[in-house]
């Protein structure tokens, strides 16, 4: 054997043993990441079966895992017979209008305080400032806000909540939205205005384009949050006039039932929206989300 | 378009970064502003872009003062050391934006970019996005950019730092044309004073944030205004021997040196017992063999620059540079004899380093 095929041997040998390796640790990976699949969908499955079995099947022992006859009749108690319609519509509309109103606000805010330099170190104060509005747990202001909403005369109105979760949200969308201005140089705004344009041009043309990826990731989260919020909701709105999905999901728990089938056919249902508007803006939430983390 | 700052100061908190400047430029001027880093010239550029407000002072742009008039009604056009190309545009549209956010037509458009375009020869990669191109033709983007519309003033910020020597040289000498065939005012920002003395009609040079002298290249290569100058301009800087004067026997008296002053030197230095000389080093000779009345000097290094050679020189206890031609060689340690051309010496005062003349 000459020299340089043991050589190609040798290293033949611990190409085959390195390959070997990435393959077991290849393995690993892919179980841990199916346990956590398992994790964060059993509950889903649970749901959907719950909400197509009828009462029997619902509660026979063992579980019928995926033998049983399906029923659409909760479907049709929740969204006929009760008006879980209405409030999948003031849930969407609540949630709609507060992701932009905070989304706009808060992008406004942001690119001030990421961008203009002011006196005494404000802009770093006032971010914290923003900041540490999220720091106490929304219980803690859910009283005073009902006063408030009280004597506005805002109580069971979807305008309530709109404003509540604007606020609510706006620290969030000011320090997601300066972390990506931030990211972004000063000079293409400043060789905007040398171009001729207007901060406020350049602003849209320039920089809003850019960071698209940013916007729809955070706008996203504001969507997800408002859409779920369950405690503000409960208590600024008691009747249907402004009742939210969540809330009216969890009215059907009472003394002397609990709707499972109902409660979670209406969950199914609430949870398709942020689904398919996470999935149309996929492309842009995985760019957001590591913007930054690479530059290019 | 004439740019004049008036006695303009910039100060970032306590600190002044530009002091009391004033610079005229004239109609159709290529005007370099050189420094090291950190000496205000890029802060002196950006008050006149509009990207920084003044401190105290006046920036006229033609006859009218423009210290509060924002950038975009300035009618300057700026090139950034980063090129500051929009990257979610093409190059196309990138060239376009100037016109575009001034509502110029669609065809006027497309006409203007197509000629800038064939001007810098980037034709080819209209389509194309900024990310897609190399350094050199997203500089000729930039440039193309700022000379698409013709503005009153361009101001070029570090433009050439960002590409390799080859390019650098090749696009220097394409700047120098295309700036002589428009006719544009340009005042340009380098640490690089190869680009100052080879671009400018007068180069301004600034030192923590005080022009210290605003000249042709000429004139700031030969006539110095003082020690700083001197030592900045030229690769090497100029030799300095710091000394004393004897007027009784007409010499100068550095650390092991003692050297002749002539009749017009004397006068200059009339009345001073120190000052500074400063010589550059082709002023200086060499020689392998002693010749009669040169000094003896011993060699500290020699670097072969290919079409010279630069001797570092041990002289008395003075440290000097001499250039000689590409084929002189000494070893380190080695005596040599040099000669200091005395007529092209130039003098300075001990303490403040300005020019004495």
């Amino acid at each position: 054997m000459t020299a340089q095929t043991r050589q190609a041997k040798l290293s033949n040998q611990n190409g085959a043993s390195s390959m070997r390796q990435s393959r077991r640790a290849r393995l690993v990976i892919y179980i841990t990441l199916i346990l956590a699949v398992v994790a964060a969908l059993a509950p889903v499955y649970w749901m959907l079966t719950i909400s197509l079995k009828s009462e029997v099947d619902q509660f026979a022992s063992p579980p019928r895992w995926l033998l049983f006859s399906p029923t659409l009749a909760h479907y049709a108690e929740a969204f006929v017979s009760r008006s879980f319609g209405q409030y999948l519509a003031t849930s969407a509309t609540v949630a709609v209008l507060s992701t932009i109103c905070s989304v706009t606000l808060g992008t406004f805010a942001a690119y001030g305080l990421a961008r203009f330099r002011m006196p005494a170190k404000l802009n770093r104060r006032l971010s914290l400032w923003i900041l540490s509005t999220r720091m106490f747990p929304p219980i803690v202001s859910a009283v005073p806000l009902f006063m408030m909403m009280r004597d506005l005369r805002l109580l069971n109105t979807m305008a309530a909540l709109v404003i509540v979760y604007t606020a609510f949200n706006l620290p969030f969308v000011v320090w997601m939205m300066r972390g990506f201005f931030q990211e972004l140089p000063r000079e293409l705004e400043e060789a905007a205005m040398v171009d001729g344009d207007s901060r406020l041009g350049a602003l849209f043309r320039i920089i809003l384009p850019l960071v698209v990826p940013g916007l729809a990731a955070t706008a996203v989260f504001c969507l997800i949050m408002s859409w779920n919020e369950f405690l503000l909701a409960l208590v600024l709105t008691q009747t249907d006039a402004a009742m939210t999905l969540p809330v009216g999901i969890a009215g059907r728990v009472t003394q002397y039932e609990i709707k499972w089938g109902v409660m979670s056919a209406a969950g199914v249902v609430a949870m398709l929206p942020i689904l398919i508007f996470a999935m149309a803006v996929q492309r842009y939430l995985v760019r957001g989300l590591s913007l930054g983390a690479v530059k290019g | 378009m004439k740019v004049k700052f008036d006695n303009v100061t910039k100060r970032f908190g306590n600190r002044a970064v530009v002091d009391r400047l004033s610079l005229a430029i004239d109609e159709g001027e290529f005007v370099v502003l050189l420094g090291p880093s950190g000496c205000g010239k890029t802060t002196t550029l950006r008050m006149l872009a509009g990207l920084e407000d003044v401190t105290a002072g006046d920036i006229l742009i033609g006859d009218v003062r423009v210290n509060e008039v924002p950038p975009q009604h300035r009618d300057i056009a700026m090139v950034f050391q980063s090129y500051a190309l929009y990257p979610h545009m093409t190059v196309a549209e990138n060239i376009a934006y100037p016109l575009r956010v001034r509502k110029i037509t669609k065809d006027e458009i497309r006409r203007r970019v197509r000629r800038v375009a064939e001007m810098l020869e980037i034709q080819s990669y209209l389509s194309n996005r900024p990310r897609e191109l190399s350094g050199g033709e997203r500089q000729r983007v930039a440039l193309a950019r700022a000379i698409v519309r013709e503005p009153r003033v361009y101001l070029m910020d570090e433009p050439l730092s960002n590409l390799d020597a080859r390019l650098r040289v090749q696009m220097r000498g394409e700047l120098k044309r295309l700036q002589h065939d428009l006719g544009t005012t340009t005042v340009y920002v380098t640490h690089d004073q190869a680009e100052a003395m080879t671009l400018a009609h007068r180069v301004a040079v600034l030192s923590s944030g005080q022009l210290q002298q605003f000249d042709t290249p000429m004139n700031i290569y030969h006539r110095p205004a003082n020690r700083f100058v001197a030592e900045f301009v030229g690769t090497p800087g100029m030799n300095f021997i710091e000394g004393r004067v004897d007027h009784r026997t007409g010499t100068f008296s550095g650390r092991g040196v003692v050297l002749s002053l002539n009749d017009p030197q004397l006068q200059r230095l009339k009345g001073r017992e120190r000052a500074t000389l400063g010589i550059r080093s082709e002023h200086v000779q060499v020689a392998a063999a002693e010749r009669d009345g040169w000094l003896r000097a011993v060699v500290y290094v020699t670097e072969l620059m290919g079409n010279e050679t630069l001797c570092f020189l041990q002289l008395g206890d003075e440290k000097i540079i001499a250039r000689a031609s590409a084929d002189f060689r000494a070893e380190m340690e080695t005596s040599v004899w040099t000669r200091l051309d005395m007529d092209k010496a130039d003098f300075f005062d001990a303490e403040s380093g300005e020019a004495l003349r």
